[in-house]
C-alpha cells in the first residue's frame, strides 16, 4: 500500500535580511528552468516542522546571523527540531541539501548551517550532496561557493529522481534563455476612479499608520515591518562629539504622537527611513512613470483566479508614496537576477552584453566588484544602464524592499515617561572606487529638524538583552555606542534607587578613541559615578574607561576590565549578569576571553574550567547586542 | 473501578482487530475493557456512561468535518481525570498530502474545540503506522488530556522568580553545540583578499588603447588630471559610459557616466550634495549591507 509522497522540490529559508531568500529563489528558479514539475520556496516559518518527513526532497538556505546564531525566522523550527524525542529514523524518507550564509571573519562561521545539517543528518535525513558554505569574505561574496554547489546539487537530484529534475544541465546560453513571469502585476487607475479623500492626511494618526500598512503590505513579505507600532516626532537632535572629530554621534529624542509608548531598557527601536525626495522623483521618471498616478499592486497568482474581493481593502495609492515607502531607490544594492532581467530589456547592444556578462558565471566576479562592493544602487545601476526600461512591475520585484533600521533605546521609560531615546551614529565610508557612501537611515535621522518633519514610522521590540532587575549586579561593557542601552540602564537603576528600592551595584566599561573628542555621555557617567551614585565605587560598582588613542599603545575595554580584576571578581562571584554592546564585530568575543581570564587566575581555574564557569553562571549569564 | 476504554467511530461497521488496534498504544487495557459505539456522531444526547467513568477515549473519524463543540464537552464529562483521549482521522482519499493541508486548518480548528472542551496539552502526533485496511490512511493523530485536577481543589503559589532569557528549563532538547565537529570549530581560513582595489579579474576593454590589454600583469592605475575632468576623452569610448563598462585601470573609475567633451549634471548628483561628512577611509570588507550576520 502506497502512501502517496508529495512529488515537490521544497526550498525552505532562514533569512534575516533578505539575502538567504534571494538565493533560495534562485534555486527555485533554476529548478523550473531544469524542468522540476514543482517548486515552492517558502520561509521556514511559513511550514510546518511537523509535516517534514512527509516531503520527498527539501534544500535549505540558511544564513548565520548574530553571534553564531540561527535567523529570527528560524528559531522557532531550530527548537522543534532540537527535541531529544525525535527519532534518528524520523526524515528516513527525505532528502536534503544545506546551502549556508556566512562570513569567515567570525569565529562561529557558518554556525546555522553546519549544524542544521548535522542535525538533519541525525534524525534520519538523507543528504544529496555535501553541505555548501557561503563566504562573504569571498572575492564574490556568497555566490562563488553558491554556483558550485548548485551544479553539483542539480546532478545529484537528477541522478537520484529524475522524474524531480529531468535536466541536471541548464541551457546556459544566454540568447536562449527565456524571461520569467514577474510576480507581482500593477494596476493603474485613471483620475477619475480616485475619490479626492483618497489621500490621508497625516494629522489622522490612525489613517497614516494603516496607510503606511497597506502600502507595505502590497509588496512586502512576512518578515517585514507593515504598519507602524508608533509614529514619533524628533524633539531633540544633539550632537555628542565635536565636529573636528571623523563622526558625527547624535543624541536624538523621541516623543510619540499618541502618547503611548511603552517600552523597557534594552529594547529595540525599529525605524522606519525616509528617502530622500529627489531621488525618488528621479527614479520614478527614470521609469517613465508619472509619479502622481494612482496604482495597486499586488502578487500575481498563477493559475486560481484572483480574489477580487482584496482589492476593495486596499485602496490605490499614489505610485509615488508607494515608492517611497516600500522600495529601496538609493541605498541598497540589487542583487545579481536584477542584472539578468535587465538584459531582457536593454535595447542597445553593449548594455545588453554586460548584463548578460554581469549575470553569468563567468561576470559573477566582476559584477560583484561593480555592484555589491561599491553598494550600487537602483538609481545608478539604471543611470549605468540609460537604454533599459523595466517594467514597473519588474522594478516592484526587483528593488530592494525599504527595510526598517533598528537601534538600541538608550533611555529608560521610568526617567523619561512618554519618551523614548537613542544614540546614533552617522555613517560614512568610502568604496573601493573612492566613492562616498553614507548610511541611509543613520544620516537622514542626523538631520531631522527637531518638531518639523513628518513624523517617523517606529516600531518597539525586544533585543537581546533583557531589562535586570533592580537586585542584581551587572557588569556593563558598551564601547563607542555601544554604551546607548547601557544609559538607559543606569537612569533606570537611579531611578528605583531614588524610588527608594534597593539596588545591587553597576560596574560599567566605556571605551573610545579620545577623552576630549568622542567621550559619549561623559557628564551623566560622571555624574553617576559620584558617591551614592549607581555607579560609585563605594559601593562595588564603577565606572572606568578606556581611550585607545590618548597614549602611544592602544587601551580597550578589555584591558580596562584586566586592570579591575578584583572589582570585577567580585561581582561575578556575587551573580552579576553581564551585557556586552556594541558596534564591532570582533569586540564581543574579546570581552569574553578576558573574563575568562580573570576568572580562570581569582578563582584558581584553567581556562577551559573558567569558561565553563562563566557560562553556566544560572544568577547571572551573559548578553551581547552587536551590530555591524 | 475496572479500568475501560471507549472506540468511537463515524463507519457504520469495524472490525474486532481494527477496533484493538485503535487502542493500542494505551497500557494495561484488554480486550474485555473496550467499548465500541459506531456511528458515533448519529447519537442524540450524551453519551451514556457516568462522569469520569472512562480511561481512555478514541475517536476514528473518516470525515473532514469536525463535530461541535458539545460533542467534545461530553467526551471530556465521561472521561476519568488525568486521562487521555485521542481524536484520529483515516481517509480514504489517495491524495493523502493535499488531504493534509485542507485538513491543517480544521486541524488548528480541533485543537481549539479541544481546548475550549477543557482538554489540556493538545498536541498533534505525527504517525506514520496504518491501522486501517487497505485503502485507508492514517492522517492525523490528536492527542489530549483531561486535567488531573477537579472543580474545588487547590495548590499554594510559589515564590515567582523573574524570567530570564538565558536560562535554559527546556531541558528536552539536545544541546545544538554537540552538533559541531572539531573540524567546525576550527578558526576559519579567510580566503585570500580580494583586492578592493584595481580587480585583476576586470577585462580590457574590446579596442583597448590605454595599455592594460598589453600589461594584464602590472597595475598600472592612468592619473585622473584635471585637465581630463575638465575635457573628458576616452580612446576606447567606454570611459564615459560608467563604472560598469570601464576597465580596472581606468582614470574616471568612481565617477558617474558623462559625455565626451562635456560634463554633465547627472541623476545621482544629489548624492554628492548630501554628502556633507567628511569621508572616513574605513577598511569594510564587501559584507557591509549584505552581511546576514
Amino acid at each position: 500500500m502506497g502512501l502517496e509522497r508529495s512529488r515537490r522540490l521544497l526550498v525552505l529559508y532562514g533569512s534575516q535580511t533578505g539575502t538567504a531568500q534571494d538565493a533560495a529563489d534562485r534555486v527555485g528558479r533554476e529548478a523550473v528552468r531544469r524542468g522540476c514539475p514543482s517548486v515552492d520556496v517558502l520561509s521556514v516559518d511559513e511550514f510546518d516542522a511537523r509535516l517534514l518527513p512527509s516531503e520527498d526532497v527539501v534544500i535549505f538556505v540558511v544564513s548565520t546571523t548574530g553571534q553564531g546564531d540561527m535567523p529570527d525566522s528560524m528559531k522557532e523550527f531550530w527548537k522543534f527540531l532540537l527535541q531529544k524525542n525525535i527519532s534518528d529514523q524520523w526524515l528516513e524518507h527525505v532528502h536534503y541539501a544545506v546551502f549556508g550564509l556566512g562570513d569567515s571573519a567570525y569565529q562561529k562561521y557558518n554556525f546555522a548551517a553546519k549544524k542544521l545539517d548535522r542535525r538533519l543528518l541525525n534524525i534520519g535525513g538523507k543528504p544529496l550532496v555535501q553541505k555548501g558554505l557561503g563566504d562573504d569574505q569571498h572575492r564574490s561574496g556568497y555566490e562563488g561557493a553558491f554556483d558550485l554547489w548548485l551544479s553539483s546539487l542539480w546532478n545529484a537530484l537528477h541522478e537520484k529522481d529524475p522524474m524531480l529534475l529531468p535536466r541536471s544541465i541548464d541551457n546556459l546560453d544566454a540568447s536562449t534563455q527565456c524571461l520569467d513571469s514577474p510576480k507581482f502585476e500593477v494596476i493603474f487607475h485613471s483620475i477619475n476612479e480616485m475619490v479626492a479623500t483618497g489621500t490621508s492626511t497625516l494629522s489622522d494618526l490612525n489613517c497614516a499608520k494603516n496607510l503606511i500598512g497597506k502600502v507595505r503590505s502590497m509588496s512586502l513579505g512576512k518578515s517585514h515591518y507593515k504598519r507602524p507600532q508608533y509614529l514619533l516626532q524628533l524633539i531633540t537632535n544633539q550632537q555628542l562629539i565635536k565636529s573636528d572629530a571623523d563622526a558625527d554621534v547624535r543624541h536624538l529624542e523621541f516623543e510619540s504622537s499618541s502618547s503611548d509608548l511603552r517600552y523597557q531598557v534594552g529594547d529595540v527601536l525599529e525605524v522606519l527611513p525616509a528617502q530622500d525626495p529627489d531621488a525618488v522623483e528621479a527614479f520614478i521618471r527614470r521609469a517613465n512613470l508619472d509619479p502622481d498616478c494612482y496604482i495597486t499592486v499586488r502578487p500575481k497568482v498563477i493559475g486560481k483566479h484572483h480574489d477580487s474581493s482584496a482589492d476593495m481593502s486596499t485602496p490605490p495609492v499614489k505610485l509615488r508614496t508607494f515608492v517611497e515607502l516600500a522600495m529601496d531607490v538609493a541605498s541598497a544594492s540589487p542583487r545579481r537576477y536584477f542584472f539578468e532581467v535587465m538584459s531582457f530589456f536593454a535595447s542597445a547592444e553593449h548594455e545588453k552584453e554586460k548584463l548578460q556578462y554581469f549575470a553569468s558565471p563567468e561576470g559573477r566576479d566582476d559584477l560583484f566588484q561593480y555592484n555589491q562592493k561599491e553598494r550600487r544602487t537602483v538609481l545608478e545601476v539604471l543611470e549605468d544602464f540609460p537604454s533599459v526600461q523595466l517594467p514597473f512591475e519588474w522594478l516592484v520585484q526587483l528593488a530592494p524592499p525599504l527595510r526598517t533600521r533598528a537601534f538600541s533605546i538608550s533611555s529608560s521609560p521610568l526617567a523619561h515617561p512618554d519618551q523614548v531615546h537613542l544614540t546614533v551614529k552617522a555613517l560614512t565610508w568610502t568604496t573601493p572606487f573612492k566613492r562616498k557612501r553614507s548610511g541611509l537611515c543613520s544620516n537622514w535621522l542626523a538631520g531631522v529638524v527637531p518638531r518639523k518633519g513628518v513624523p517617523i514610522p517606529a516600531w518597539i521590540h525586544g533585543g537581546c538583552l533583557a531589562a535586570p532587575p533592580p537586585s542584581e549586579p551587572l557588569i556593563l561593557v558598551g564601547p563607542g555606542t555601544g554604551c546607548a542601552p547601557f544609559r538607559g540602564f543606569v537612569e533606570e537603576r537611579a531611578a528605583q534607587k531614588a524610588e527608594g528600592a534597593a539596588v545591587a551595584p553597576i560596574l560599567f566599561f566605556f571605551g573610545c578613541r579620545n577623552q576630549e573628542k568622542d567621550f559619549l555621555y561623559r557628564d551623566f557617567w560622571v555624574s553617576h559615578a559620584q558617591d551614592g551614585g549607581v555607579l560609585a565605587a563605594g559601593s562595588g560598582g564603577g565606572f572606568f574607561a578606556a581611550f585607545s588613542r590618548d597614549q602611544v599603545h592602544k587601551v580597550y575595554v578589555q584591558h580596562k576590565m584586566k586592570e579591575e580584576r578584583k572589582r570585577v571578581w567580585r561581582l561575578l562571584s556575587g551573580g552579576a549578569a553581564v551585557y556586552i554592546a556594541g558596534s564591532s564585530a570582533k569586540m564581543p568575543a574579546d570581552v569574553v576571553t578576558a573574563l575568562e581570564e580573570i576568572v580562570a587566575e581569582e578563582a584558581g581555574l584553567d581556562s577551559e574550567a573558567a569558561g565553563r564557569w562563566l557560562r553556566r553562571q544560572r544568577a547571572g549569564g551573559i548578553f551581547i547586542e552587536a551590530w555591524s | 473501578m475496572k479500568q475501560s476504554a471507549l472506540l468511537l467511530t463515524d463507519s457504520d461497521f469495524v472490525p474486532v482487530g481494527a477496533a484493538l488496534s485503535a487502542i493500542r498504544g494505551f497500557q494495561d487495557l484488554g480486550e474485555d475493557d473496550l467499548l465500541v459505539i459506531t456511528r458515533a456522531l448519529q447519537l442524540t444526547g450524551q453519551l451514556p456512561f457516568e462522569p469520569a467513568s472512562l480511561s481512555v477515549i478514541v475517536f476514528a473519524s473518516k470525515s473532514l468535518e469536525l463535530p461541535g463543540e458539545q460533542w467534545f464537552e461530553d467526551v471530556i464529562r465521561v472521561l476519568k481525570p488525568g486521562e487521555r483521549s485521542s481524536y484520529r482521522l483515516f481517509s480514504s482519499s489517495r491524495s493523502w498530502r493535499q488531504d493534509i493541508y485542507a485538513f491543517l486548518q480544521p486541524s488548528s480548528a480541533l485543537e481549539r474545540k479541544l481546548l475550549f472542551a477543557g482538554f489540556l496539552e493538545v498536541h498533534l502526533i505525527d504517525m506514520k503506522s496504518v491501522l486501517q485496511p487497505e485503502d485507508t490512511t492514517l492522517l492525523l493523530t490528536m492527542k489530549a488530556k483531561k486535567a488531573s485536577w477537579v472543580v474545588g481543589s487547590s495548590f499554594s503559589l510559589k515564590k515567582r522568580v523573574l524570567p530570564k532569557i538565558q536560562i535554559e528549563d527546556e531541558l528536552d532538547l539536545i544541546d545544538e553545540d554537540s552538533l559541531l565537529t572539531e573540524e567546525d570549530l576550527k578558526k576559519p581560513e579567510l580566503p585570500p583578499v580580494g583586492d578592493c582595489e584595481v580587480g585583476s579579474t576586470r577585462k580590457a576593454c574590446k579596442n583597448c588603447t590605454c595599455g592594460r590589454a598589453e600589461e594584464e600583469q602590472k597595475v598600472q592605475k592612468l592619473a585622473l588630471t584635471s585637465e581630463l575632468l575638465d575635457n573628458p576623452k576616452s580612446a576606447c569610448g567606454s570611459c564615459g559610459l560608467g563604472d560598469a563598462f570601464r576597465c580596472g585601470t581606468c582614470p574616471y573609475r568612481g565617477l558617474p557616466p558623462f559625455q565626451l567633451g562635456k560634463r554633465e549634471v547627472l541623476l545621482s548628483q544629489y548624492l554628492k550634495k548630501k554628502c556633507r561628512l567628511p569621508s572616513v577611509q574605513v577598511s569594510l570588507s564587501g559584507s557591509f549591507l549584505a552581511a546576514d550576520i
